[in-house]
C-alpha cells in the first residue's frame, strides 16, 4: 500500500524535474521572476556561495556584508507534503531554512561546504546537499527530509533496515545516508552492494559504519520495498 | 559481504543476542536531538575569531566597530575574559587529575596571548543571528606581532628553535619538570650485547584529526548562578566537573545535557573551550548562547592524534629471540599539552630488556590530543613494522616470530585470562595466512603485487568506579539511570541489556535514562572503552541491590516505587585484565600508480563476553576502517614556509568513502573470565590499534619495500619502487 503511494508520489516528482534543473544549479541563479542573477550577485546570496573557501577561517568579507542587509524573497516550497509560503533571507541556505525556520532539525550540518553529505535532502526526488543550496532556489520545489520518510510512525523499508542492521552509530550522518538511499531505491529497487556504494559515495560516515549502511540498503531492496 | 562469527559462549537471555538499539527509531527518523538542534527562547548565536598566524603576539584588539553592529550583544577577548581551560593544557597530559591541573605550568586560557597556532582563539561574539556574529568577527581589528614558529618536534627541541613557552619546548611532566617519559626495564645494553644482530629504523606517523561528523558546539543558559550546558560530550560527569572547576563553581551548579552527540573518538571527552566561551558570553549577555564551530574551526581548534617520530633499535638472536628493544620517540603536541603523547606497543612484547624514551614536544601546529586508543595505533604500527621487518630479515614467519616474543603471563604478573595465542591461531586459519603471505616479500611478478600482513595486540580491560540507579514500579516497569551519552557504540542499549539480563526481564521492560547530569549518577564517560565494563558492573550491582529489596519487602504496590543504586569500585585481584586481537589483511599494490587496495581483511578479537554482537561487530569494523584511513590516507599537512595548515576538512583529508570500503570479517572468541559485567571486556578502541600495523606490513609484504611513514600515500610507494 505504502509502496504504491510512494510511486504515485514519485510521478509527481518527475513532473517537477524541469524546475529542479532551473533552481538547483547555482550558476543559473534565482527565478527571474523573483530576482535577477545580477541582483543576486550584488546582494547577499553570492557571498554564501563563495564563502566556503575565501578566508583562512571561513569568514569572507562579502559574506559578512550580507548579514544585515537581510534582503528577503517570497518563495513557495513543499516540504514533506506541506506547502509553505514564506519569506526567506536571500543568504539562507536550504539547510538553514529547514532547520531554523521549519524546525526540521533531522537534517544535519556537518561541514557546510559540500564535503560530507550529512545535510542531504531530496529536492524533486534528487538527493542534494542542502548546505550548498540557497533557500530561494527551492522556490517551487518539492523537498523531502528524513522527517518525511516514516508515515504515522511506520518506518520506510530502508529505515527499518537501518534499525535492524545498526545503520547509525553516532547517527549524525544517518539522515543524509537515508535520503540518498531513498533516492537510490526509488530508482533502483534492488541495488547491488556496488551500486549502493556508487550512489552513496557523497555521504561520509566517520564512525566508518559503511559496511552496515551498505548492507542495510541492500537489505531494504531485497525486502522488496521501494523506500 | 562481511562475515560475523563467534565461538566460545552461548547467548544468555538478552546478552549475546543481536539487538537493535533502544533508540534506533529516534536515530532514523530525525527525532534524535543533537546539541545544535536545541533552540531556546531569545537564544543568541556565537562565533569565534581565530588566529591566522602560527605564532604571534597580540599587540592590540579593537572591538569598537564590531560592538556597534546592530544585533551584536557581547564580545569577549583575552583582555576581559581570562578563563583557564584546565583540560586544554595540563602537566603530563593528566586529564583527570585535579591537583595536576592546579599545578600546571603552561596554562591555556579560552583566549591566549600570544597565539600559538593557526586557529588559536582570539575573540568571540554573540549576536542575534549567526550571520551577524560572523560579520562582527570581520570588524574586529587585531594587530599582531608575528613571531618565529616551529612545526616539527625534533626541530622544536634543537638549539635556537623558536621558544613557544619560556621553559622551552619539551612538555613538562606531571610534576612540572622538564623530563621525557622514560620506561627502563631490565638491562637494555646487556640485551644488545647478547644479540646476534641489531636492527635500527626510524618510523613516522602523521596528525590524524578525529573528524567526527558533528562539529563542536555548545549552548549555555544561566539560571541565576546555575549553568545549564547543552554540549556534545563523551563524558557528562567529567564535562560537568571540568566546567565547574574552570568557572569557579561547584559541580552541582552545572548541569550538562547531552541527549545525542555526533561522534567524538576522544575529542569530546571532557569540557571544551567552546563550553567555557558559550558560558561566558551567555552570562554577560543574560540570555542563552549557542556557539557553533565551522568544520574548519573544528579541525584546527579542537584536536587530533599526535604525530610521532619513532626510532627503534632491536637486538635479536638467530633463533628469533628478541634480547633488547629500544625506542626513542617524539610526539608533536601542538602548543598545549592536552594529553599524554604516548607511543605504546613495546609492552606487548615479553623481552626482558626494554628502554623507551618519549619526548612530548610543543610545536606551532594545532593541538594534539586523544583519538580512539590514544597511544596505540601509531605505536603498534611502528613497533610491529619494525618487528615484521626483523622477522623477514632473519628468515622467519612474522607469526612464528611473534609467538616467540609476545608478552605472556608470568608468575609475577598473572592475567585474568590469556587468549592471545588462540586469537592469532584462529586468524591464521580463517585468513589462510600461509597461502596469502609471500615468503619472499615483493616476489609477485609484474607491476601489480599482492601480499599479506599481520598484527596483534592486547589492550587494557581493567575495571573501575562508576555508578547506576535502577527503579521499579508496581507494573514491573524498570527505569535505569546511567550517566552515559552514547557516542555511537550503543552504550544506552548495552546498559539496558545488562540490566535486563540481571533482572531476568525482556529489554522492552527497561527504560534507560541518560545524558543529563541532574538526572543521572556519575559515569566514567565513553572514553578508554570503559563504559561497558565499568558502568556495566554498576548496573549489575544496582540490580542486585534492588533484588535484595524485593526479596525483603516484595514488589512495590500502587504508586510506590523501589529504588536501588550502586557505585562499586571493583578490582581484578592484582591480575592484569586485557582484551586481545589479531588482524590479517591482504593487499594489492599497483606499483605503476602507487595505489593500495584491500582484498581481504580478517579481524579476530577476544573481548570477553559480547553483550550486543551487532554493535560490537560495528565497533570493530568501524575502528578498523578508521585505522585503514590512517594507514593509507589521512594527514594534516602544513606549509613549512608559512605555518599554514593545508588539508583541514574531509575533502583534503581524503577520508574513506563508501567506495573505498573493503569487507571486514569479524570473529569474536568469547570468554568469561569472571570479571566485568557477565565477563564483558573492552572493544571500542581495540579495532583501530591493529589496522595501521597490519596494512603497512601487508604493503611491505607485497612490494618488498618497508614503508616507514604513515600515511602510505601513492607518492611514497612510487618513490620506494623507483
Amino acid at each position: 500500500m505504502r509502496n504504491k503511494d510512494k510511486r504515485d508520489n514519485r510521478s509527481d516528482l518527475d513532473s517537477n524535474i524541469d524546475s529542479v534543473v532551473k533552481y538547483a544549479d547555482p550558476t543559473q541563479g534565482l527565478d527571474p521572476q523573483q530576482q535577477s542573477r545580477r541582483d543576486f550577485l550584488e546582494g547577499s546570496g553570492a557571498a554564501v556561495v563563495a564563502g566556503a573557501g575565501i578566508s583562512a577561517l571561513g569568514i569572507s568579507t562579502a559574506q559578512a556584508q550580507s548579514s544585515n542587509s537581510a534582503a528577503r524573497t517570497a518563495i513557495s516550497v513543499t516540504v514533506n507534503g506541506i506547502q509553505h509560503s514564506l519569506e526567506v533571507a536571500d543568504h539562507w541556505t536550504l539547510a538553514e531554512l529547514l532547520r531554523d525556520e521549519l524546525d526540521l532539525t533531522g537534517t544535519k550540518i556537518g561541514c557546510n561546504r559540500s564535503e560530507c553529505g550529512a545535510c542531504t535532502v531530496l529536492m524533486d526526488g534528487q538527493p542534494i546537499y542542502s548546505c550548498s543550496q540557497l533557500a530561494v532556489w527551492a522556490n517551487g520545489a518539492i523537498i523531502q527530509t528524513v522527517e518525511g520518510l516514516a508515515v504515522n510512525g511506520e518506518l520506510s523499508p530502508v529505515q527499518e533496515a537501518f534499525v535492524v542492521n545498526n545503520g547509525p552509530q553516532c547517527g549524525f550522518c544517518t539522515p543524509g545516508q537515508l535520503m540518498t538511499a531513498t533516492a537510490l531505491l526509488n530508482n533502483n529497487p534492488s541495488p547491488t552492494a556496488d551500486e549502493v556504494k556508487d550512489a552513496m559515495v557523497g555521504n561520509l560516515c566517520r564512525c566508518s559504519n559503511y559496511n552496515s549502511i551498505v548492507e542495510a540498503v541492500v537489505m531494504a531492496g531485497e525486502e522488496g520495498g521501494v523506500a | 559481504m562481511s562475515e560475523l562469527t563467534r565461538t566460545g559462549l552461548e547467548p544468555l537471555n538478552t546478552i549475546g543476542n543481536e539487538t537493535a538499539r533502544v533508540d534506533a527509531v529516534e536515530r532514523v527518523t530525525g527525532q534524535a536531538k543533537y546539541t545544535r538542534d536545541w533552540k531556546l527562547p531569545g537564544m543568541l548565536y556565537a562565533k569565534v575569531l581565530r588566529s591566522p598566524h602560527p605564532h604571534a603576539r597580540i599587540v592590540s584588539i579593537d572591538t569598537t566597530e564590531a560592538a556597534a553592529l546592530p544585533g551584536v550583544r557581547s564580545i569577549i577577548t583575552h583582555e576581559d575574559a581570562q578563563v583557564v581551560w584546565g583540560s586544554g593544557s595540563v602537566n603530563g597530559g593528566r586529564q583527570y587529575n585535579d591537583p595536576t591541573k592546579d599545578a600546571t605550568l603552561h596554562r591555556r586560557y579560552i583566549f591566549n596571548n600570544p597565539v600559538r597556532f593557526v586557529g588559536d582563539s582570539v575573540a568571540a561574539v554573540a549576536a542575534t543571528d549567526r550571520h551577524i556574529a560572523a560579520q562582527a568577527l570581520t570588524l574586529i581589528k587585531v594587530e599582531y606581532e608575528e613571531l618565529p614558529f616551529v612545526l616539527e618536534p625534533e626541530e622544536s627541541l634543537a638549539d635556537g628553535a623558536p621558544q613557544i613557552w619560556p621553559e622551552g619546548n619539551l612538555c613538562p611532566d606531571f610534576r612540572g619538570e622538564l623530563n621525557p617519559m622514560v620506561s627502563d626495564i631490565g638491562d637494555v645494553e646487556a640485551g644488545f650485547e647478547e644479540a646476534d644482530r641489531v636492527f635500527e629504523e626510524r618510523y613516522e606517523t602523521s596528525f590524524i584529526h578525529n573528524a567526527q561528523m558533528e562539529p563542536r558546539c555548545a549552548l549555555a543558559h544561566w539560571q541565576r548562578d546555575k549553568l545549564v550546558l547543552y554540549t556534545p560530550s563523551q563524558g557528562i560527569s567529567n564535562c560537568r566537573h571540568d566546567t565547574a572547576r574552570d568557572l569557579g563553581l561547584e559541580d552541582h551548579q552545572v548541569q550538562v545535557i547531552t541527549k545525542y552527540m555526533g561522534g567524538g573518538f576522544g575529542n569530546k571527552n571532557q569540557n571544551q573551550d567552546a563550553d567555557l566561551v558559550a558560558a561566558t558570553l551567555s552570562r554577560r549577555a543574560g540570555v542563552p548562547v549557542m556557539l557553533e564551530y565551522s568544520r574548519r574551526e573544528d579541525w584546527l581548534g579542537v584536536h587530533g592524534r599526535w604525530p610521532t617520530v619513532q626510532n627503534y633499535k632491536i637486538g635479536v638472536k638467530e633463533d628469533g629471540t628478541v634480547t633488547a628493544m629500544e625506542l626513542r620517540g617524539y610526539s608533536g603536541m601542538g602548543p598545549y599539552r592536552k594529553n599524554s603523547g604516548g607511543i605504546s606497543g613495546m609492552d606487548a612484547y615479553g623481552c626482558p630488556n626494554r628502554y623507551r624514551e618519549i619526548h612530548p614536544v610543543y610545536t606551532n601546529r594545532t593541538t594534539s590530543g586523544n583519538f580512539r586508543a590514544p597511544s596505540e595505533p601509531h605505536g603498534f604500527y611502528g613497533v610491529e613494522n619494525m618487528m615484521d621487518e626483523v622477522a623477514y630479515q632473519i628468515g622467519m614467519d612474522p607469526v612464528e616470530f611473534t609467538k616467540i616474543n609476545m608478552r605472556r603471563p608470568t608468575e609475577e604478573q598473572q592475567f585474568t585470562n590469556y587468549s592471545l595465542e588462540e586469537v592469532i591461531d584462529d586468524g591464521v586459519e580463517r585468513f589462510n595466512w600461509q597461502a596469502r603471505r609471500k615468503v619472499v616479500p615483493g616476489s609477485d611478478d609484474g607491476p601489480i603485487k599482492r601480499g599479506a600482513g599481520f598484527s596483534f595486540m592486547m589492550f587494557r580491560a581493567g575495571v573501575g568506579t562508576s555508578s547506576a540507579i535502577v527503579r521499579v514500579n508496581a507494573r514491573e516497569e524498570y527505569t535505569l539511570y546511567v550517566g552515559v551519552t552514547d557516542i555511537g557504540p550503543g552504550a544506552k542499549t548495552t546498559m539496558g541489556m545488562i540490566a535486563a539480563e540481571a533482572l531476568n526481564v525482556p529489554l522492552s521492560q527497561v527504560e534507560v535514562v541518560w545524558g543529563d547530569t541532574d538526572r543521572c549518577p556519575y559515569s566514567v564517560g565513553e572514553s578508554g572503552s570503559r563504559t561497558t565494563i565499568m558502568t556495566g558492573i554498576a548496573v549489575v550491582e544496582a540490580v542486585q541491590d534492588l533484588q535484595r529489596q524485593i526479596a525483603d519487602g516484595g514488589m512495590p504496590s500502587g504508586s510506590d516505587v523501589l529504588i536501588a543504586s550502586a557505585s562499586p569500585t571493583p578490582t581484578t585481584d592484582g591480575k592484569t585484565r586485557q582484551c586481545f586481537g589479531a588482524h590479517f589483511v591482504e593487499v594489492e599494490v599497483d606499483t605503476r600508480v602507487g595505489s593500495t587496495r584491500i582484498l581481504k581483511y580478517t579481524a579476530v578479537h577476544e573481548s570477553g563476553r559480547i553483550i550486543n554482537p551487532t554493535t560490537a561487530r560495528d565497533q570493530i569494523r568501524g575502528a578498523t576502517l578508521q585505522g585503514i584511513g590512517q594507514a593509507l590516507h589521512e594527514n594534516l599537512l602544513y606549509d613549512p614556509k608559512t605555518g599554514q595548515p593545508l588539508t583541514p576538512g574531509y575533502y583534503r583529508g581524503r577520508h574513506l568513502t563508501h567506495k573505498d570500503i573493503p569487507d571486514i570479517d569479524v570473529h569474536f572468541i568469547e570468554v568469561d573470565d569472571g570479571y566485568g559485567p557477565f565477563g564483558a571486556k573492552t572493544a571500542g578502541e581495540s579495532g583501530i590499534i591493529l589496522a595501521p600495523a597490519a596494512v603497512a606490513n601487508a604493503v611491505a609484504n607485497a612490494t618488498g619495500k618497508r614503508m616507514t611513514s604513515l600515511p602510505i600515500t601513492r607518492d611514497k610507494i612510487l618513490g620506494a619502487m623507483a
